[in-house]
């Protein structure tokens, strides 16, 4: 109830003020505003307070007054000049303006004040508009689309600018004739302006205002400026169309990137070895070892053939043949890849494939478990990432390679290539039993040239192990028979020369050496020389007497004080001693002991501990 | 919200300031500097005058600011601007009101006018920075300009008395100027004459600095340009 009656007073109230509002304010006359357009008048408007068809009784005055001095000049004076400024105006000339100077002006109507107001005349500058508007070309682009124009005015002409007594500033606004909204400009002091890229076909307008360049407010916009620009020339294009370099550039850019980014994530590993490429570790010169991996036995019979030491044809001596014993246990895989065949044939594929099969015999009689010896190796990791089964038979193989290659290494000065050349040379012996020439393998992996020795270097049955035992005055050596050995242990020999070598070898990352590498590279003998000794213990052995024409210098002794042991029971290992000739092999029988059955069970590979137990 | 668009405008206006003030002395410090002292250097009138217009009309920028700030935010509805204006210090200087007076006074006399008045604001500028710093919550956008305008008023009046030694040199007359008396209305404790102090004292500033410039464009354009800017 209480709520109503508030709201409907409130509502009466309202629309009685709003009716009497409107009386109100058409009654009573109100400053619009006072205006001085240079500084130096100043006029003053306002509303008249007259109603609707009613005048009222008294009229509007309007009363000034003026600081002078120090203290108001009591008396409110009436306006000077009720017309110049129109109607309801009040123009004060430049006699009544002072500048800096306030003033308060009031309104009366019929004697009573309806309105007051204080101000400077520095306040209420507004200057009047620019005259003069013009605008000349100044170029049109190359397509013929867009042009620039100068536009030019004159100030206001009741502004001084001339001689200082107002700056003024300009904007300039421009638009199409048929749009809606005007383009602004900065301010300028000047009184001239460029508008650029107009173009060819629209039609402009133009329009300036000015204002004091300490005030803010902004006075009338001068009239407004037609430009018509000429005419497009017929050839120019229809369209202002750019090729859109710039997006074809960025995304050629971005193509080009992502191209590059998947060509670097592809190729990561390639680009790895190209950036950081792997250091080379010192290679035992000699033949390729990607023809070696790749079974080309041929071409590397070929490359060892341009040395004179080698003899394919041994394999084909029927004496040799004689003595060799085959061991065909198991496979018939064996059976080809026997040694005997291997040495007999000429197909060296073959014997590749025998060296690259899984073949558990070759070297490693005594590895009944052909597992253990897989994880032997393995586990040493000897081969640069290929992990095949096959490893560990050509890593055998690689041993004995191995073995022979640093002999010959050591031993021809001219030959720089294989040396395993000379091995084919010592092993042929007549013999009763066949002995391959043992050839202790160095424990340097480089599997290059090793894989290759397709002879019987490997340690593929104790049978095939020869060792010399004597070497004859007429410079051919004795070869006798090496003791069964069912660890299969390749011992190796190196010639002392190598002992540095061995050292070198020994650092390398192989998880196994020969133990007689070890052996050897610890006690390093300085004899070169060897001379083919027979040990006593090698009587109960077959000799094999090579019918090559091994040439076996005097003087070259094996490694003796190292090779033999008491304890010694047979000495299975033959070591070659590369004798100066090219054709001279001196081989020495050494015997390492057989430390331990565990040692046997490593078949011929000895892991670092190994060596360790081994070693003093 | 509304502390906000304060601090918002104020620092605008800082910023705005800081351009300013980088731009007139990249202004000033174009022009060929003469140290000072120095009897035989001689800067061209006309270098001179530039500058001073620069410095003037800066200051009139400034003050205009600095009022309407002033105004937003302690005059509004107290009604200040109908309490009268008070007088400034500086009206007992008899300056020219309208342009034909200043066109009739002499150039050296107009000179020292104008030397007076900027002298007379010396030391209302340092007590306006030292007082608006006492103020409650002291806005950073007054304190600025009012620190602002001391030292270019400094600059200002230095300038002015080598363009007087050049244009009228010899005659040195005595350093006269309004003295100030309205420091004690500035410290009042009642907060609302003191705040009309303030504001009397920037509207009087705002007057002054256009009177000054005012003069000074007037003069540039007599002396270098021969009355056509």
């Amino acid at each position: 109830m209480d709520l109503w009656q508030l709201l409907l007073t409130l509502a009466v109230a309202g629309s009685g003020s709003a009716f009497s509002g409107s009386e109100d304010s058409s009654e009573k006359p109100k400053f619009t505003k006072c205006r001085s357009p240079e500084l130096e008048t100043f006029s003053c408007h306002w509303t008249d307070g007259v109603r609707h068809g009613l005048k009222n009784a008294g009229s509007v005055q309007l009363f000034y007054i003026r600081r002078s001095t120090q203290e108001w000049t009591q008396e409110w004076k009436e306006c000077p000049d009720y017309v110049s400024a129109g109607e309801n105006s009040c123009y004060f000339n430049s006699s009544y303006t002072s500048i800096w100077i306030p003033y308060c002006i009031k309104l009366t109507s019929n004697g009573g004040t309806v309105d007051q107001k204080c101000f400077s005349v520095e306040e209420i500058v507004q200057p009047d508009p620019p005259i003069g508007l013009n605008w000349t070309l100044l170029n049109i682009s190359l397509t013929g689309i867009h042009a620039d124009i100068q536009v030019r005015w004159e100030p206001p002409p009741n502004a001084d600018v001339q001689k200082g007594w107002i700056v003024l500033k300009y904007e300039l606004q421009y638009k199409e004739v048929n749009e809606s909204q005007w383009k602004m400009m900065d301010p300028v002091l000047s009184t001239s302006v460029p508008v650029y890229s107009l173009r060819l076909d629209k039609e402009y307008e133009v329009r300036v205002r000015s204002r004091q360049r300490n005030s803010e407010k902004y006075g009338e916009f001068s009239e407004v400026l037609y430009v018509t620009l000429p005419q497009m020339s017929p050839f120019a294009c229809e369209e202002d169309f750019q090729f859109p370099w710039f997006l074809i550039i960025i995304f050629g850019i971005f193509g080009l990137t992502m191209i590059l980014f998947l060509f670097i994530f592809s190729k990561q590993q390639r680009i790895k070895m190209l950036i950081l490429p792997p250091v080379p570790v010192p290679k035992i010169k000699g033949i390729d070892p990607d023809l070696l991996k790749e079974g080309k036995l041929e071409e590397v019979n070929t490359i060892l053939a341009i040395h004179d030491n080698y003899k394919p044809e041994f394999y084909n001596d029927d004496s040799w043949v004689e003595f060799i014993e085959l061991d065909i246990d198991d496979l018939d895989e064996k059976t080809e890849g026997s040694d005997t065949d291997r040495l007999l044939s000429n197909d060296h594929e073959k014997s590749l494939n025998i060296l690259g099969a899984k073949d558990d015999d070759s070297g490693r009689t005594s590895c009944y478990e052909p597992d253990i010896l897989e994880t032997d190796f393995n586990a040493s990791d000897v081969c640069d990432g290929t992990s095949e089964v096959a490893q560990p038979q050509r890593l055998k193989g690689e041993v004995d390679l191995l073995c022979l290659d640093q002999k010959n290494q050591n031993n021809s000065p001219s030959t720089d290539t294989t040396p395993t050349t000379q091995q084919p040379s010592i092993i042929l012996a007549k013999e009763n039993k066949p002995r391959p020439l043992l050839i202790s393998g160095t424990e340097s992996t480089q599997q290059a040239a090793h894989t290759q020795l397709s002879n019987p270097s490997s340690l593929a049955n104790i049978d095939f192990y020869a060792q010399v035992s004597d070497i004859t005055p007429a410079g051919s050596v004795v070869l006798s028979p090496g003791q069964k050995n069912k660890a299969g242990i390749s011992p190796c020999d190196m010639p002392p020369e190598v002992a540095s070598l061995c050292q070198a070898n020994f650092i390398m990352d192989n998880a196994y050496f020969c133990e007689a590498d070890a052996k050897k590279c610890i006690t390093v003998a300085p004899h070169v020389e060897a001379e083919s000794r027979v040990e006593p213990s090698f009587n109960q052995e077959d000799i094999y007497i090579t019918t090559e024409s091994l040439t076996t210098t005097a003087g070259q002794s094996g490694t003796t004080e190292r090779a033999v042991s008491s304890e010694m029971p047979v000495p299975d290992y033959t070591s070659i001693h590369i004798i100066q000739s090219p054709r001279g092999l001196v081989l020495n029988a050494t015997a390492l002991p057989l430390p331990d059955k565990e040692f046997l069970s490593s078949c011929g590979y000895v892991s670092t501990d190994q060596l360790n137990k081994i070693m003093p | 919200m509304d502390n906000k668009g304060w601090s918002l405008k104020g620092s605008l206006l800082l910023l705005l300031l800081l351009v300013s003030d980088l731009l007139l002395c990249q202004s000033v410090a174009s022009l060929p500097i003469c140290p000072s002292g120095a009897v035989n250097c001689q800067v061209s009138l006309r270098d001179l005058f530039d500058r001073a217009v620069i410095l003037s009309h800066y200051i009139h920028n400034l003050s205009s600011e600095m009022f309407n700030e002033f105004d937003k935010r302690y005059a509004q509805g107290r009604g200040f601007i109908t309490k009268a204006i008070n007088s400034c210090h500086t009206s007992s200087l008899s300056t020219p009101e309208d342009k034909e007076q200043a066109q009739q006074i002499h150039h050296e006399d107009l000179l020292n006018l104008i030397l007076r008045v900027l002298r007379s604001w010396n030391d209302p500028l340092y007590h306006l920075v030292t007082e608006v710093r006492g103020m409650q919550e002291a806005p950073d956008a007054i304190l600025s300009r009012a620190i602002e305008i001391e030292e270019q008023n400094r600059r200002l009046l230095e300038g002015m008395e080598k363009i007087v030694g050049q244009v009228h040199p010899g005659i040195r007359e005595n350093e006269v100027y309004s003295v100030w008396s309205g420091l004690p209305s500035l410290q009042m404790a009642d907060e609302d004459t003191r705040l009309f102090a303030f504001y009397n004292l920037l509207h009087c500033l705002r007057r002054d600095s256009h009177k000054i410039d005012n003069y000074l464009k007037l003069l540039k354009c007599r002396i270098v340009y021969d009355s056509n800017c």
